[in-house]
């Protein structure tokens, strides 16, 4: 089967997600579909899964015409999704969940299971897999489940089968099974569009590759004599650096080490953070940052290696521990760990000072609001009143909510997880001037971040990190898209061997 | 409230925004409706010779309806932190019965009581069994809370194992047992004006006039609220949650401890297979119908107190027409899912 996208666009009101793109894929191709977090990766293949319609432009298959109104006409047209976070039933049966909205029925609407898990045995012994249909999903590590909506998918009569970062949760063993899968489909005649920001990876399992930026086509090629680095390139374009906010400053005396952190999601990290100082992390997604300074703050479980705070070893293994010392966090992920809906501005504001402010443990609000004020005067918070519920904000003022909360309580380190998620350019702006405030006096900051741009701007130096291990330490003028993007995607530190870890 | 701007917009249009908008202010309503209604059926029962004599009757069925509902009245102030918190407690019926029966052996005039083998009797006696019979019942709730806090058990399951196993294990205990209380004990309750006992109805003012201050003053009652509403986020902010929620099933306990204190009192006894059943459906249809959110976060100990008002007075009121008591619990139901049905707010 060929397919051939002709001239796509989209736009979601003002913003031009796609601009004229063309892509096609033939039978027995595997190409990687690469571009940076809104370079319209998702829309160009929501389009073709039936999910969004195009403003403009055709879908060929075998020289017809066609059009998708819904993901299911384009799974008739075999073409299958398989969406990044997997669409499978943890309570099912393999069989059950293959067969899941398609079941086949006996004369009377009783299922016929035998006849279900014979078909599915059939395509697993297509695809070359050992599975026992009747297992249920939930004992299956994740590189199965893949395979199993891979197996879903062939089950359709899937031709072209789009796979959104399947690699993302997946350890290297259970990658390399999901990739000799891919090899044996791609014998059989199978296309494939491979959604991915890991570049190793792409060299690895793909013979093609699509760059896309800002909604436009930058290049493709075949992937045979392709590096890393002029990959990471294309992604990020020629891009000039937004000016940089970057300040000499004293640094202070080491408030707190790392020694050979580790945990599932991260392995022996180490790392040192000076008084005055902007450390940032980075890494593309699942590459354990979060969970990293997570544990760092007593939220993330138990942890191996050893935590040094003013050079003193401590064990921190709960936020109240991690508060006492001195170490706050403004999470990621505003709405489910950032804002409590149902209180007010100002006690979302400052319910980390509460017991503080309180005598007997009655709250003196008096001198809760005298200080919030102060917080969201400095924040330039856009407020009515501050008994408004919190969701009465903007996501930016909600933000500065959740920082203000931090601020008085005068932390030693502040840790900022993705601190402008979701927030317009003039917030983001007052959070990083709050963020270089903080350092000029003296506290340390750590800024986690996917936004390459946001760390260089921001931090004195960066760690990036691949599959929860540091791959290589930036500082200073070192940091650069290209660099971070490189690191970032599994290449190795150029030249300076010297490694934190 | 009462600003110029606010006025400008009229009496109706102002009724019409809190209806609208506030959950306690048609709680509140529904309540004055619900009086009224009780008031009138009560006039129109029976003559009434003057004023004196109709005001004499009011007030006395008003004393009975509120005596007789300081108890649950007094449960449900716990439950409703229990509830906001994001938890259930069904335990509470079986807390009080466990509780109950503790304090009797304690006081047991009999051969068998507890303080009197130690020697000890009179008003030095009650004063300790007070005490003991407090943190009794606060420590049961304690376990409930160890179970929910640290052993990561569903709220409900924990305190349905609870419920089973207090109720169980004081019934194997009181098989032999038949203790007769002190007088002076009796008198925690049945101390009045003119013959009438006021004092349930007084523990009942004080204790949701605290309990009201610790909800809105207190570190404690706001991380109530807050854990209700986002877990996550309280913990992230430095909270300790665990200890916090621990601390909700304990206080719960401690207050389902002075209710079985004021009944063992008023009553002088107990049955212990049906004593306390189904308390903990009265208290949660109290702080369900007080407008307290049942997924948490959300709620008010005024609110709670009405929902306790609104079910008793529903109830008087059958009573005063003379309903089929079979009836009763079927109006109990209807009360419950109207006022939920009336309290889906515009999301402010």
């Amino acid at each position: 089967m060929t397919l051939e996208m002709r001239n796509i666009y989209k736009s979601f009101g003002a913003n031009d997600v796609l601009k004229d793109i063309s892509f096609s894929l033939k039978g027995g191709e595997v190409c990687a579909l690469l571009g940076e977090n809104g370079a319209g990766k998702s829309t160009l293949m929501n389009i073709l899964g039936g999910v969004l319609p195009a403003d403009a432009g055709s879908i060929v298959l075998d020289g017809q015409e066609v059009q998708f109104s819904t993901p299911a006409k384009s799974l008739d047209a075999g073409i299958a999704f398989i969406h990044q976070e997997l669409n499978l039933v943890n309570d099912l049966a393999i069989f059950e969940n293959m067969f899941i909205g398609r079941e086949i029925k006996r004369k009377g609407g009783f299922l016929d299971a035998p006849a279900m898990i014979a078909q599915c045995r059939d395509v697993f012994g297509r695809m070359d897999v050992d599975l026992d249909p009747t297992v249920m999903v939930r004992d299956l590590d994740a590189s199965y489940k893949q395979i199993v909506e891979i197996a879903r998918a062939l089950l359709m009569r899937a031709s072209i089968i789009i796979m959104d970062e399947p690699t993302t949760s997946l350890t290297d063993p259970e990658i390399e099974r999901v990739f000799d899968m891919m090899r044996t489909l791609q014998k059989q005649g199978v296309g494939i569009v491979f959604i991915s920001h890991k570049l190793k990876e792409v060299l690895a399992v793909c013979t093609r590759y699509t760059v896309l930026r800002d909604g436009a086509m930058v290049a493709q090629g075949p992937v045979e004599g392709v590096t890393v680095d002029e990959l990471a390139t294309h992604m990020v374009g020629h891009q000039v650096r937004t000016e940089s906010l970057r300040q000499e400053r004293e640094l202070g005396e080491e408030v707190l080490r790392a020694e050979h952190l580790s945990q599932d999601r991260f392995q022996d990290v180490s790392f040192s953070l000076r008084a005055g100082e902007v450390l940032g992390f980075t890494g593309l997604l699942g590459d354990g940052r979060s969970e990293l300074f997570q544990a760092v703050f007593g939220s993330g479980g138990r942890y191996q290696g050893q935590l040094y705070w003013q050079g003193q070893p401590v064990q921190v293994h709960s936020t109240q521990q991690a508060l006492a010392l001195g170490i706050g966090y403004v999470p990621r992920d505003r709405k489910e760990n950032g804002i409590i809906k149902d209180m007010d501005i100002l006690e979302n504001g400052s319910i980390v000072t509460w017991p503080r402010q309180a005598r007997w443990g009655v709250i003196a609000w008096d001198k809760v609001r005298e200080a919030f004020f102060q917080q969201a005067a400095g924040l330039k918070i856009k407020m009515d009143s501050e008994k408004d519920g919190i969701g009465s904000l903007s996501g930016g003022n909600q933000q500065k909510v959740v920082l203000a909360k931090w601020l008085n309580a005068g932390p030693k380190v502040l840790i900022f997880d993705n601190p402008t998620q979701g927030v317009d350019v003039g917030a983001k702006e007052d959070i990083y001037d709050t963020i270089l405030e903080l350092a000029n006096q003296g506290v340390a900051v750590v800024v986690l971040s996917s936004e390459a741009q946001e760390v260089i701007r921001l931090c004195d130096r960066a760690v990036v990190l691949y599959h929860g291990r540091v791959q290589g330490e930036l500082v200073g003028e070192e940091m650069t898209d290209q660099e971070i993007m490189r690191l970032a995607t599994g290449g190795e530190m150029r030249e300076r061997v010297e490694n934190c870890g | 409230m009462g600003n110029a701007e606010k006025n400008k917009t009229g009496l109706l249009a102002r009724f019409q925004l809190a209806w609208r908008t506030n959950p306690l202010f048609s709680t509140g309503v529904a309540l004055i409706v619900m009086v009224v209604v009780q008031t009138l059926a009560l006039t129109m029962n029976s003559s009434f010779a003057s004023f004196g004599d109709w005001f004499q009757n009011w007030l006395f069925n008003w004393i009975s309806l509120l005596r007789n509902n300081a108890a649950i009245g007094i449960i449900a102030l716990g439950m409703t932190f229990v509830i906001i918190s994001g938890g259930i407690d069904l335990s509470v019926g079986s807390v009080y019965v466990a509780v109950g029966a503790f304090t009797m052996m304690l006081l047991d005039t009999g051969a068998n009581g507890w303080l009197k083998a130690m020697g000890l009797t009179g008003v030095p006696a009650i004063l300790i069994a007070l005490v003991l019979a407090m943190l009794f019942g606060g420590l049961l709730g304690e376990g409930n809370g160890l179970l929910i806090s640290y052993g990561r058990m569903p709220p409900f399951i924990a305190t349905l194992g609870a419920m089973q196993i207090l109720r169980s294990v004081t019934q194997y205990c009181m098989k032999m047992q038949s203790p007769t209380l002190p007088e002076t004990y009796k008198g925690i309750a049945r101390l009045g004006i003119g013959g009438q006992q006021l004092m349930p109805i007084l523990y009942w003012a004080v204790l949701a006039g605290a309990m009201y201050f610790i909800s809105r003053q207190t570190t404690f009652g706001r991380y109530v609220f807050a854990i209700g509403s986002n877990e996550r986020t309280t913990r992230l902010s430095g909270v300790n949650v665990r200890k916090v929620k621990r601390r909700v099933y304990a206080l719960t306990g401690f207050l389902v401890a002075i209710a079985a204190i004021i009944q063992t009192s008023r009553i002088g006894s107990m049955d212990y297979a049906s004593a306390g059943s189904g308390f903990e459906m009265d208290a949660i249809a109290a702080v369900i119908v007080g407008g307290t959110s049942m997924s948490g976060g959300r709620g008010s100990i005024v609110g709670t107190v009405f929902g306790t008002l609104i079910v008793a007075v529903m109830n008087n009121l059958l009573n005063l027409i003379g309903v089929d008591p079979y009836l009763s619990a079927a109006f109990k139901g209807a009360i419950i899912i109207g006022a939920v049905l009336l309290q889906r707010k515009d999301k402010a």
